[in-house]
């Protein structure tokens, strides 16, 4: 098995003691206790996770956050586990599916369900930086908070940020995401009233008395059943990312950008050794720059639009570090058996029409996706709050006042699922839906109140920004305007 | 090696300084004499003031927090932090008249130090060669490492290379093979 872990890393290092060994189709495989199954794999040079059902293609993980289906495997004989939000553990056996002759359901495997009723003041579904904003800031009203997040890790995306942010001193600015999402945790620690629930997924919510039912993984088929009431609740559970319809898009070495990061960042794994990257916004280029600090070799960043809607900073810093820019290109396929080998691209003109003797081979074994994000905004819409498409947000979000409660009563959302901005205004509404859920709680304080104010300024003024228009227009969408 | 060679100009993220001599970001020859100056290639309305919140004198300024950082080259000392503290590594300093006035080594006398925010590995030493790039990532030759300084705050490395004062301000990047 090949060892895909990356040895030397310029802002990044992970501990790699103690290795388990998993059995994956007969097969030893060595991983690292803070390593996922999935990362594991990946790490051993496994692309390729299972197969669809009808055609029995090959697939592999798309989105690493354990928001798609793509890295389901059978684990110790449980099916459908989510294998790149399950960590390791030694001995453990990993078998692909094979669903078209799989005997599921099978009685290889017995859950073991506990169920357990909890009550709190205030329940946040997302431990990203919206959701830890809202919980350290509504904190000191002694709210009894609980944060549940589907991940092992708390931090959300920001576990996976290399780079410094923009923003001001009130916005972490010139921070790493990585050290944001550490300052975050360990402030967390230290409220007795805050209690994390990692590895915890949101199954269902039940009107009318408004309990939410979640799922807290303790082990492979081993589940606690979370009945929780709260008397209010943020749903800060961020964003998918999206993907483009091309031929061949479903080959294993395909995934979404945030998925290589993953891969590259929160575990020191790299993904392919040649890349191209589908998208040269923000994200894109980013994740570019991210590719060549894991020693990834970027073929190509191309994107349909003739301008980079990156900001020329970020754009600048992988050009002069040599990666081509395609601007006014779109890919035509990929192509590969098991795995992605190759893609096609071509040129296209202002009007989008493809330019004949545009095609271009180039031999990949990843292509990432940097296409967008969409809001996730499921769980609300399942709450009762009233949600609209707004494209200028990503796409289905909910309506919400300033102090970003939904029409829903003491139901609050913030940071992506509320429309796709960035890390900086996710870490300021959390704040403002936090201290708001304190506060009509009839428990907010004079400070929180201000802090509050200075939150909703800041905001306003980062949004003044021109990139931002489009971001307002959207916003003021769904506002709801309330009764002074 | 790259196979492909990317769309050219600002709207493929390819600065050039003829781009910075309009926005005013190329320093004025009598500041040259005087003190190492940044040369700021932030050209957007960006919501980011770390540059300007770490500049011990005051030298960078913004109107509001979307703005472009405006420098008053008079007040500069040439210290670096804004080249650390920039979140986008869009800051070199350039400290231009260095072979003259500091270095002093014979046949160095046109020479500039130019400091350079490196985030990738490997990390070279003083004394190695390293290729350097312009802003469309072109090679311009190869450089003298004069000294690596990791800064403790920000965790950026700034790789201070020897290059000729002709090609002082094209510098963009280094490249270090491993």
């Amino acid at each position: 098995m090949q060892d895909r872990r990356i040895p030397e890393h310029p802002i990044l290092s992970w501990e790699r003691r103690n290795p388990v060994k998993l059995n994956y189709d007969g097969k030893q495989v060595v991983a690292y206790p803070n390593e996922t199954v999935a990362a594991a794999l990946y790490a051993a040079g496994v692309v390729a996770f299972t197969r669809s059902s009808y055609l029995h293609r090959p697939r592999g993980p798309f989105c690493m956050i354990g928001k798609c289906s793509q890295c389901m495997m059978r684990v110790d004989g449980v099916p459908h586990v989510r294998t790149c939000i399950l960590p390791v553990d030694d001995g453990m056996i990993v078998e692909s599916e094979e669903p078209h002759i799989s005997d599921y359901p099978t009685p290889r495997y017995e859950l073991k369900v506990e169920k357990q009723d909890l009550s709190y003041d205030f329940v946040i579904v997302g431990a990203g930086p919206a959701g830890l904003s809202a919980a350290l800031s509504a904190a000191p009203s002694g709210m009894r908070i609980a944060v549940l997040d589907q991940s092992p890790y708390p931090g959300g995306q920001l576990i996976k940020q290399t780079h410094k942010f923009f923003g001001t001193k009130e916005s972490f600015a010139g921070t790493r995401g990585i050290d944001i999402a550490k300052d975050l945790v360990s402030r967390i620690k230290d409220y007795p009233n805050i209690e994390l629930y990692p590895m915890t997924q949101v199954i269902g919510y039940y009107p009318p008395e408004g309990v939410l039912v979640a799922a807290r993984a303790d082990g492979v088929g081993k589940y606690n059943v979370l009945t929780i009431r709260a008397g209010k609740f943020l749903i800060a559970a961020g964003a998918m990312e999206r993907t483009l319809a091309f031929p061949g898009n479903d080959l294993p070495g395909i995934m979404g950008a945030g998925s290589a990061q993953t891969l590259m960042n929160v575990f020191g794994i790299r993904p392919a050794d040649d890349v191209m990257i589908i998208g040269a916004g923000n994200v894109g280029v980013i994740v570019a720059y991210q590719a060549k600090q894991a020693g990834i070799n970027v073929k190509a960043v191309i994107d349909i639009l003739p301008k980079t809607a990156a900001y020329i900073v970020h754009a600048a810093k992988i050009r002069r570090m040599q990666i081509p820019m395609l601007m006014g290109y779109t890919i035509k396929g990929a192509y590969g058996k098991d795995a992605v080998e190759s893609a096609v691209i071509y040129g296209m003109d202002r009007a989008f029409r493809p330019i004949e003797g545009s095609e271009e081979e180039i031999k990949v074994d990843g292509i990432w996706m940097a296409v967008g994000l969409s809001p996730s905004s499921e769980l609300l819409s399942k709450m009762g709050s009233k949600i609209k498409f707004v494209p200028e947000l990503g796409g289905y979000v909910p309506y919400r006042t300033k102090y970003l409660e939904t029409s829903v009563k003491g139901v609050y959302v913030a940071g992506d699922a509320s429309g796709i901005e960035e890390a900086s205004t996710a870490m300021m509404e959390g704040r403002i839906a936090g201290i708001s859920a304190a506060m009509s709680a009839g428990r907010g304080t004079d400070s929180m109140a201000e802090e509050r104010r200075k939150a909703i300024e800041w905001l306003d003024l980062f949004r003044e920004s021109p990139d931002y228009r489009r971001i307002k227009e959207g916003i003021s969408k769904v506002l709801i305007q309330e009764a002074a | 090696m790259a196979e492909i060679e990317g769309s050219q100009g600002l709207e493929a993220g390819i600065v050039t300084l003829e781009v910075l001599r309009r926005e005013g970001r190329l320093p004025p020859p009598e500041i040259l004499e005087k003190v190492a100056v940044p040369i700021i290639d932030c050209l957007e309305d960006i919501p980011c003031t770390p540059c300007r919140d770490v500049c011990p004198t005051g030298a960078i300024t913004m109107k509001t927090m979307i703005d472009r950082p405006k420098l008053n080259w008079e007040a500069c000392t040439g210290c670096t932090l804004c080249a650390q503290a920039c979140p986008g590594l869009a800051i070199n300093i350039v400290n231009y008249h260095f072979g003259r006035k500091s270095l002093k080594r014979p046949g160095y006398e046109d020479y500039s130090l130019v400091m350079i925010p490196y985030e990738l590995v490997p990390i070279p030493k003083k004394g190695d060669m390293v290729a350097i790039l312009d802003r469309a990532g072109k090679r311009l030759g190869e450089a003298e490492v004069f000294s690596v300084i990791k800064s403790p705050k920000f965790g950026t490395v700034m790789v201070n290379v020897l290059v000729p004062q002709s090609i002082a301000f094209q510098v963009k990047g280094v490249e270090v093979k491993a």
